[in-house]
């Protein structure tokens, strides 16, 4: 027998082996896109590189947001040896139980991850890993934990950056960070789950600009994770970029002088430049440290204490307090019923006090004494001829037509309506129309007398302190205005383009006059009500008005502006149960206007006895029901 | 001598090129593979590379020493040869165990691995023993004596335990099927022993080893598919369950051969060719069924394993692990590969594919060089069987001839069962891939075979071998 044609079967075996081999090879290497994935997925790492956050400048240049160095202190579980529970609870001042919970709580936090190639779930957690075990420690608490960290192995400290606030002022302008939730990093995939974001206030308005970019470094990992170099020399690596420096318009001296005036009081501060619309300052009392909430430990040990005081203080007056702007409206009232022209700047209205209370002043015999008097009947006049101007020539409609005139007039000056502007916690306080009424008193079924309370600023009418501050600022303009906000610069560029926008009252120029003498009056002439703003050198004009209050004393509000002939400043000071306008907001403003225009006050025993006050327990009603 | 002189002229310089191509392939290989940028020199003795080099160096100094013995003496001695080896084979069972074998003759990293050389010197055993035989007069004795110089080895190396070895050992099967060593002996025996029956040979005994490679490749696809539920688009209603689909499948394919077999076949031929193909799908059903139930019954880690093995099971961070980071090496390479040193899963410092420097070296080749690098190291090595096995067939001597098929049939195995393993062909049993691994056993094991080889070849016009 001849075995020689054996030798086929042998080279075709090889052959046949080699095809297939390669055809293999062929589709693994070249068609089948998944061996590639899944090798990134084994050996190729992205580092997300986080850059400090952006820094915030007030209008001065003062650094009043910055970054600050803080410790986590790491641990890598594989490494760790012989671990004293008890011991290492003691140096990091936790319980012996809270540690054992820490550990596991961090491989829960982990999560698990689901590949696409293989279609598994695995934890995410690794022993040869590390995670924070502890979050947020200052210089101080690590140089205590340091020294001992060689007796616990798999221990070690790590570099994170964190806010600091050198002024502990403006945390209501300013806002927080917290640590991402899940929601966020479903959100927006730049998020990773431990990092940080703007949860309230200028960190959250300007989250997008603060946070900067992050930088990716692409590393390949060893089996035990290790980076060992980076992946094609870097080529795809980016840089980490720190979001743009902000500058503030907040003046921030002049928001902590505030917030000193307002200590033990509740009630706000907003100062606004008028020709720019930038705030100046926003207190809102009682105020708190912002230091407060940096960091998350800080956030958990604070934040409850915060909420839970009875005083609110994390509630944002300026923004969303909805008060009676009380006697306040009636220089708004004023413009409006001059533009219509159903008073001229001398007409006369007696005081009429059968009709609406009054307190006991001259009569106003034109605009101006009104302004100065406050006189109630004499604006229970003004804004039924507002109203009831014979628009249509049923008295109803005529009553409807009316109002929703007078809302448009309103709504121009930036009332019932909301800012858009770069402020979070905005509420639009409310100016009622026909469509309003037609659902307390139904259709056609009413008229000025229903709603007569708003002619003075009481009733239905909601302002808030920010909308009070931008009247000054509007009155100081005569008749526009800039959205208010605050900031008005990032980075090398201008602001918002939308904050460079006049906005336009329906109100003409001419007629501002009048309300601005009247305002003059109201702080300079010996019978006004302001009195007690009165600047030596500087002419303020202002009005004071007092908000009725169902559940205690009334509060005490002013609104001015300075110095009248150039306007730096409007101001709007509302102190809660502190009486009438003139008594608590009036010095007030007075002593903001002094130590923003002259840097220094007059009346040092004053500023004294205001600082000293305490005014948080004063509820008491008193019989007066008088409006000034 | 005249032969000395024409040496040059005499030695197979194709096959000499492709293997020195090779070594030089190999050692840069381990370079790349196993770089630590603080050993940065190739001739760092301190590290593999450098190791490497002197295993090639050393190697190439015994197979100067092969070049310079006259070839005769491989005959002459091949008795004394084998009783060596398997004395070594032996005393390695008394060593301490490394790693859980006992396969380490020596002390630390001087130690050698009796097992590679064992594949030489039962090569050279069974050439000559085949050589003498007359294959056309097989007796029982003679196939038994064959058989059991290839399974002496294999038992002493299962006992190690080595299975990689020990399946490379298979390769002499093919060999002595090459050259006519059948079973047919003993199963004519067995089946002479029923009344009335009375063959001369039988077809399944001359073909065993091919029939046995289409048993295994049978057991696979049988569990592979008997998992499955076997659908049709075209017959909505109708699902096969896998194993029915197999018996099914067969049972097509018989009828088809059975038709074609007759039609090609003479009138006299047709009886056979019913009973063969008869018998051949109840043999092949037979084995499908016992594979089919005999899996079932098998114990879950043992279910688990072969699962595995055939990938019917993912796994790819336990068990699977070493294999699924492999296949993630090679089939990210792409059409150009990673660069050289550049191999992001598949480097030793990454330890993404444990012993990517020895078992898994093909990963890094095939990382760094893409497909045209895998394609060329293909291209070559089929090239270098395929001239071994032209070698074998110029050869005027038998023992030089069945030598020769030896080689390319060990060298095969190795690339079949390396390369199988970094693309999710073969499970991982751990064999080296000739010239390309870390290792000085293999190393010097694979070049003197060649050189035994080459130097038989150079040779081959000596009449008297």
């Amino acid at each position: 027998m001849n075995f020689d044609s054996r030798k086929y079967v042998v080279i075709i075996f090889f052959v046949l082996i080699g095809l297939i081999y390669s055809s293999r090879l062929f589709y693994m290497q070249i068609i089948d896109d998944s061996w590639t994935l899944r090798a990134q997925e084994i050996a190729e790492k992205r580092v997300l590189i986080t850059p400090p956050r952006g820094v915030v400048f007030d209008r001065k240049g003062k650094k009043i947001v910055t970054n600050r160095t803080y410790y986590n202190l790491m641990m890598v579980e594989e490494n760790i040896k012989n671990f004293d529970t008890v011991s290492f609870a003691k140096l990091i001042g936790w319980s012996p139980e809270k540690v054992k919970y820490r550990f596991k709580e961090i491989v829960r936090g982990e999560g698990k991850y689901h590949s696409k190639i293989t279609g598994k779930t695995t934890a995410n957690y690794q022993k040869i890993r590390p995670y924070p075990f502890v979050k947020e420690l200052t210089i101080d608490e690590m140089s205590v934990i340091a020294p001992y960290l060689e007796n616990y192995p798999g221990f070690y400290e790590e570099i994170t950056s964190m806010r600091s606030y050198p002024f502990s002022n403006a945390a209501n302008i300013l806002g927080y960070l917290s640590e991402v939730n899940a929601d966020d990093i479903i959100e927006d995939k730049f998020y990773k789950s431990g990092d940080n974001i703007g949860k309230a206030g200028i960190e959250k308005f300007y989250e997008q600009e603060l946070r900067g970019r992050k930088g990716v470094h692409y590393i390949v990992t060893s089996a035990m994770n290790n980076a060992i170099e980076a992946y094609a020399n870097g080529k795809y690596d980016t840089i980490a970029k720190q979001g743009p420096a902000l500058r503030l318009g907040v003046d921030i001296e002049l928001q902590a002088y505030g917030e000193k005036l307002m200590v033990n009081k509740r009630g706000c501060i907003v100062a606004i430049e008028p020709k720019s619309g930038e705030i100046l300052a926003l207190v809102s009392a009682p105020s708190f440290d912002p230091n407060l909430f940096v960091g998350n430990r800080n956030i958990t040990l604070n934040y409850p204490k915060l909420v839970l005081d009875p005083d609110k203080p994390l509630y944002p007056r300026p923004l969303a307090a909805e008060y009676p702007p009380g006697s306040i409206l009636k220089l708004v009232q004023s413009l409006i019923g001059l533009q219509e022209g159903v008073i001229t700047t001398e007409s006369g209205f007696p005081c009429n006090k059968s009709i609406v209370g009054c307190h006991n002043h001259p009569m106003a015999t034109d605009l101006k004494k009104a302004v100065q008097y406050s006189c109630n009947p004499y604006y229970y006049a003004v804004v039924r001829k507002i109203i009831h101007k014979g628009r249509k020539k049923k008295f109803y409609e005529d009553a409807e037509a009316g109002l929703n005139v007078w809302a448009k007039y309103m709504h121009s000056f930036g009332l019932g309506e909301k800012f858009e502007t770069d402020i979070t916690g905005l509420r639009q306080g409310l100016i009622p129309d026909s469509k309003y009424y037609d659902k307390w008193y139904g259709h056609l079924l009413w008229a000025f007398s229903t709603i007569r309370s708003i002619s003075i600023g009481q009733g239905e009418v909601k302002v808030t302190p920010l909308q009070m501050a931008n009247i000054a600022a509007i009155i100081a303009n005569k008749g526009w205005y800039f959205t208010p906000h605050f900031v008005r610069a990032i980075g090398g560029q201008g602001s918002n383009p939308l904050f460079k926008k006049v906005n336009k009252t329906m109100v003409d120029p001419i007629h501002f006059e009048g309300v601005q003498e009247g305002m003059r009056r109201v702080v300079n002439e010996p019978s006004g009500t302001g009195s007690r703003a009165r600047i030596k050198g500087i002419t303020v004009c202002g009005k004071t008005g007092t908000v009725q209050n169902p559940q205690g004393e009334d509060h005490s509000v002013f609104l001015c502006y300075a110095p009248m002939d150039n306007p730096k400043i409007a101001i709007a000071c509302i102190v809660e149960n502190a009486g009438w306008g003139g008594s608590w907001a009036a010095p007030i403003c007075k002593l903001m206007i002094e130590t923003y225009l002259q840097g220094k006050v007059s009346d040092l025993l004053k500023e004294k006895s205001i600082i000293d006050a305490n005014l948080l327990n004063v509820k008491k009603k008193k019989d007066k029901n008088t409006i000034h | 001598m005249a032969r000395e002189v024409s040496f040059s002229k005499s030695i197979d310089w194709p096959l000499f090129i492709v293997f020195m191509l090779f070594l030089c392939m190999g050692i840069a290989n381990v370079y790349s593979a196993a770089f630590d940028p603080e050993h940065p020199n190739l001739l760092d003795f301190s590290q593999k590379y450098g190791k490497q080099i002197l295993w090639v160096a050393f190697s190439l100094f015994l197979g100067f020493l092969v070049m310079l013995i006259d070839a005769s003496i491989y005959r002459k001695f091949a008795i004394p040869i084998y009783i060596f080896c398997i004395i070594l084979l032996v005393i390695v069972l008394f060593m301490p165990s490394v790693n859980g074998a006992r396969a380490w003759l020596g002390i630390g990293s001087m130690g050698i691995q009796p097992a590679e050389f064992a594949k030489i010197g039962t090569a050279i055993a069974l050439s000559s023993y085949i050589s003498q035989i007359n294959v056309n007069q097989q007796k029982m004795s003679t196939v038994l004596l064959a058989n059991a110089l290839v399974v002496g080895p294999m038992v002493l190396i299962l006992m190690q335990p080595d299975a990689g070895t020990f399946v490379v050992f298979t390769s002499f099967l093919f060999v002595m099927y090459r050259e006519g060593i059948t079973y047919d002996p003993i199963i004519l025996k067995l089946i002479n022993l029923l009344p009335g029956v009375n063959f001369k040979s039988t077809w399944v005994g001359s073909h065993f080893i091919p029939i046995f490679f289409v048993v295994i490749f049978l057991s696979i696809v049988t569990l592979l598919m008997s998992n499955n539920i076997i659908t049709f688009s075209f017959l909505p209603s109708v699902a096969i369950p896998g194993f029915a689909g197999v018996i099914g499948t067969l049972f097509v394919l018989a009828a088809i051969s059975f038709f074609i077999l007759r039609w090609i076949s003479g009138r006299r031929d047709r009886n056979r060719v019913t009973l063969i193909v008869l018998i051949g799908f109840i043999l092949t059903s037979t084995i499908s069924s016992v594979v089919n139930y005999g899996f079932q019954g098998l114990a879950s880690h043992q279910k688990d394993r072969i699962e595995l093995f055939l990938g019917l099971k993912e796994d790819p961070d336990g068990e699977d692990y070493n294999r699924n980071r492999a296949m993630a090496a090679v089939g990210s390479g792409g059409w150009t590969g990673k660069g050289y040193q550049n191999a992001t899963v598949a480097s030793v410092q990454s330890n993404h594919v444990p012993e990517s420097e020895t078992d898994f070296i093909f990963c890094p080749l095939a990382e760094e060089w893409g497909f045209l690098g895998t394609m060329v190291f293909m291209i070559l090595y089929m090239f270098m069987l395929v001239r071994i096995v032209i070698i074998a067939e110029r050869q005027k001597s038998k023992f030089n001839r069945i030598y020769a098929y030896c080689c390319s049939l060990i060298l095969f195995y190795h690339f079949a069962i390396n390369i199988g393993m970094n693309i999710g062909f073969a499970p991982v049993i751990g064999i080296p891939l000739p010239f390309f691994s870390y290792g000085g056993s293999s190393m010097m094991s694979f070049s003197v075979m060649m050189f035994i080889l080459l130097r038989l070849d150079s040779q081959r016009n000596d009449v008297l071998m």
